[in-house]
């Protein structure tokens, strides 16, 4: 305890009473401190006769921020944002869980995914149902249940792929690395839904062991694992004498039907499925199959093989068969063909030909030995089919990689020293001229787009126009580019007049006004005499803007629509020679306002006297439609 | 081993043509160019030596599916394939990857060094996009080939 000491006569004898709330020196008894500030719990009494603790509950992990007395009561009950919306979350994953039948330590993981998620801010810009779905299903995975995302895609009617994209977010920050959902898992929960009775079971297991023989046959990668396993359910019901068609089992899997057929077709590929029943329950064969996808790629291969050289050769063909010209040239179709070099290069041709058919099966034979470049050639093999045919036309193939290295140091070396200008030198002349019509092709053209864009063409019009119209009536907003908009200085006057002058120079006027009359109005104004601690002035409370346009107001006609007004509202309205001074003017409703525009209402401002004329005026230019205020004397 | 092909499948890059341009008279005096305003607004140029497609702008802005030779040129996005010839066990590598084979058939790899995303198909077939460089992509092949012989079948 550190000793106070007395700041009369330096003691250190200082006696604190917690009672009183005194701290006294017993020195010299001057008194140290009043009011001391106790921290213990007190008590109040209540209506009953009972008396309770003073004091809120705070959370033991908030921030701290107590609510204000007599400030925002959003947040009187002692509870903060964040722990409003773990709680919310807590809420929406048990009940998304349980309508998912998840026992309570998946629902707690999920809670954890959800706080740590929202630590890492993953919660901003998302639907919170997404991130609660996603949450769900990543405990789903690393525990490995049988629910799939569509299940939860389901109940809350989203598109899954939307989901999945969150999913794959939340994976990704929490740096959680889900296993590959194993079809296996999916069987026990289909095989309920297709209702097999007792036999359940063994039907599972049948199952199960087609399952794994395709996972041995590689169908399973990049597939939905549900696909799978509604073709090894669908073939494991038929070999236990089960009626179950296509359809029972997509409506169970959810698949579509041309995915189930896939996998049946893929499956009857493999040398499993030339198996029978028992053989297959007792055998495992031993060779593994590559991956359907992977021997599609190799059969589309060689086909492109196949068809190029076919290609290639009869190319060669064509251009070593000379042509016959002339008018005899219809004649000799299919007729006498002469050759330059009888018998040699036919016997040549004889001789490619065969080679090629050769090279072609041997291909078949090895597999996968040869060249597996489709598109390039390698030189090893050619050797003597170019001798043959001559020089092979080089494929384009062969010369495109080759020429994009380069384009590409041409690129590098000369380009860069331009200073911009186009290069034109490689570009083909004759086909930019191509590219250009003529002017009847340009013609043509030109219809058929305005027809297209009809309506279009249209739409732009109709734009055109208003914005000129508005331009006219000179109320054009320029809406692109945003400019903040210019403040104007406020009006320094002497007088009234000169006042009024300088606004209706400076500010775009309404037409419907006849200024001259209001000009008057405000000449006339010295003579009413001090009227400022009587009237109170026009104000009107915050309106949004929907003026419109009236019709044209001279001095009588103001009058006379005030009058109007005031008789709506209710308003007391003294009419002294041209002037009126309204009083508690209150527009309520939007219809009400648009009878009064802005401008109008300045200019009965300005029948008030003259000595606020000036203040008045000066005021006016700079407020807005919503700034008057309702005052009693008069003054803004 | 056997050699890995590769070919460029796509550029994406953009070019500042520095003047404004008409693109009603484009559309109306080319051959190649379609011009659909009410949808998007740019005229969309074909030319067949060497393929490209352009989006040319009315601010002069042009996007173009092919290196060409203007101001301003920079190359936004190159996307190459290429094929490991051989099938690949993906369900290894989902575990570092994570990916998840419901949503997408093939893995999505994202590689740290050259920032690269692959994906990764069974066939052995691999696309690699968001290159910048053509160096790039010959970084990223070297990474990924000692991983994809790992998980080679077999």
């Amino acid at each position: 305890v550190t000793m106070r000491k007395c700041k009369n006569c330096g003691g250190t004898d200082i006696d604190v009473d917690q009672a009183r709330g005194d701290a006294v020196c017993m020195g010299c008894g001057s008194v140290l401190e009043d009011n001391i500030i106790v921290s213990e719990v007190t008590f109040v009494e209540n209506s009953g006769g009972g008396s309770s603790a003073v004091g809120q509950f705070v959370a033991g992990d908030s921030s701290g921020n107590v609510p204000s007395l007599g400030g925002n009561f959003h947040t009187g009950v002692g509870r903060e944002s964040r722990a409003a919306t773990l709680q919310n979350a807590k809420r929406q994953i048990n009940h998304l869980g349980h309508q998912l039948q998840m026992n309570q330590h998946c629902l707690d993981t999920a809670f954890n995914f959800y706080k740590m998620a929202l630590c890492k801010h993953l919660t901003r810009g998302r639907k919170s149902s997404h991130v609660i779905a996603a949450c769900l299903y990543l405990v789903c995975r690393t525990e490995g249940t049988p629910h799939m995302l569509l299940d939860l895609s389901d109940l809350l009617q989203v598109n899954v792929y939307v989901l999945g994209k969150t999913f794959l977010v939340l994976a990704r920050e929490l740096c959680i690395n889900a296993p590959a959902i194993d079809p296996c898992l999916y069987i026990p929960r289909f095989a309920q839904m297709l209702e097999f009775g007792e036999k359940s079971h063994e039907v599972s297991m049948t199952a199960l062991r087609l399952l794994q023989r395709m996972k041995r046959d590689w169908m399973h990668t990049g597939r939905r694992p549900s696909g799978l396993c509604g073709a090894a359910l669908l073939v494991a019901a038929r070999m236990h004498e089960f009626r179950r068609t296509i359809k029972e089992v997509i409506s169970v899997v959810k698949v579509c039907e041309a995915t189930l057929r896939k996998r049946l077709n893929e499956f009857e590929d493999t040398p499993t499925s030339e198996l029978t029943i028992e053989e297959f329950m007792r055998v495992d064969l031993e060779q593994e199959c590559d991956p359907p996808s992977y021997t599609a790629g190799l059969r589309k291969q060689k086909l492109k093989q196949v068809t190029h050289q076919m290609d290639e050769i009869e190319v060669e063909l064509e251009s070593c068969r000379p042509k016959a010209r002339g008018i005899y040239a219809s004649c000799s179709k299919d007729g006498t063909v002469f050759t330059h070099n009888p018998e040699g290069e036919d016997d040549e041709l004889r001789a490619a030909a065969s080679h090629l058919c050769s090279t072609i099966c041997g291909e078949d034979g090895d597999g996968n030995e040869q060249d597996r470049d489709g598109e390039k050639v390698s030189p090893t093999k050619r050797p003597s089919l170019a001798l043959l045919l001559g020089a092979l036309p080089t494929a384009a193939s062969l010369g495109l990689p080759e020429s994009i290295t380069k384009m590409r140091e041409e690129k590098e070396n000369g380009r860069s020293a331009e200073n911009g200008e186009l290069d034109l030198s490689g570009i083909d002349e004759d086909e930019i001229d191509r590219y250009i019509l003529n002017e009847k092709e340009v013609k043509v053209k030109t219809e058929l787009w305005m027809l297209q864009n009809a309506d279009y063409l249209k739409e732009q019009k109709e734009k055109e126009e208003r914005i000129a119209k508005e331009k006219e009536e000179g109320t054009y907003k320029e809406r692109k580019p945003r400019k903040k908009a210019r403040r104007r200085e406020p009006i320094n006057a002497s007088t009234a007049d000169e006042a009024i002058e300088k606004m209706l120079e400076q500010k775009r006027i309404s037409t419907k006004i006849n200024y001259d009359v209001l000009k008057d109005l405000n000449k006339s104004s010295p003579k009413s005499p001090t009227r400022q601690t009587d009237e109170s002035s026009a104000g009107a409370k915050r309106t949004p803007t929907a003026r419109q346009r009236k019709p044209q107001l001279t001095s009588p006609k103001i009058g006379k629509m005030i009058s109007s007004f005031g008789k709506r509202y209710g308003m007391e309205l003294m009419m002294q020679k041209n002037l009126c001074y309204v009083k508690s003017f209150i527009l309520s409703t939007p219809t009400e306002k648009s009878l009064l525009s802005k401008n109008t209402l300045k200019y009965i401002l300005i029948g008030f006297d003259s000595s606020t004329l000036c203040n008045i005026t000066r005021q006016t230019d700079n407020l807005e439609w919503g700034d008057f205020v309702c005052t009693e004397n008069g003054l803004l | 081993m056997k050699k890995i092909l590769e070919s460029e499948m796509n550029i994406v890059s953009t070019v500042n043509l520095a003047c404004p341009l008409d693109l009603k008279s484009i559309a109306l005096q080319a051959r190649n160019a379609e011009y659909n305003p009410k949808h998007f607004a740019a005229v969309i140029m074909r030319i067949s030596e060497p393929r490209t497609t352009a989006l040319i702008f009315s601010s002069g802005k042009m996007k173009l599916g092919f290196p060409a030779k203007f101001l301003d040129f920079k190359i936004q996005n190159v996307v190459g394939s290429c094929d490991a010839c051989f099938p690949i066990h993906l369900e290894g590598l989902v575990l570092i990857t994570s990916s998840s084979p419901e949503l997408f058939c093939g893995l999505i790899y994202r590689m740290v060094k050259p920032r690269i995303v692959l994906l990764i198909f069974v066939s052995g077939k691999v696309v690699l996009t968001g290159i910048k460089e053509r160096s790039e992509i010959y970084e990223a092949f070297e990474n990924i080939n000692p991983i994809l012989k790992g998980f080679r079948k077999q």
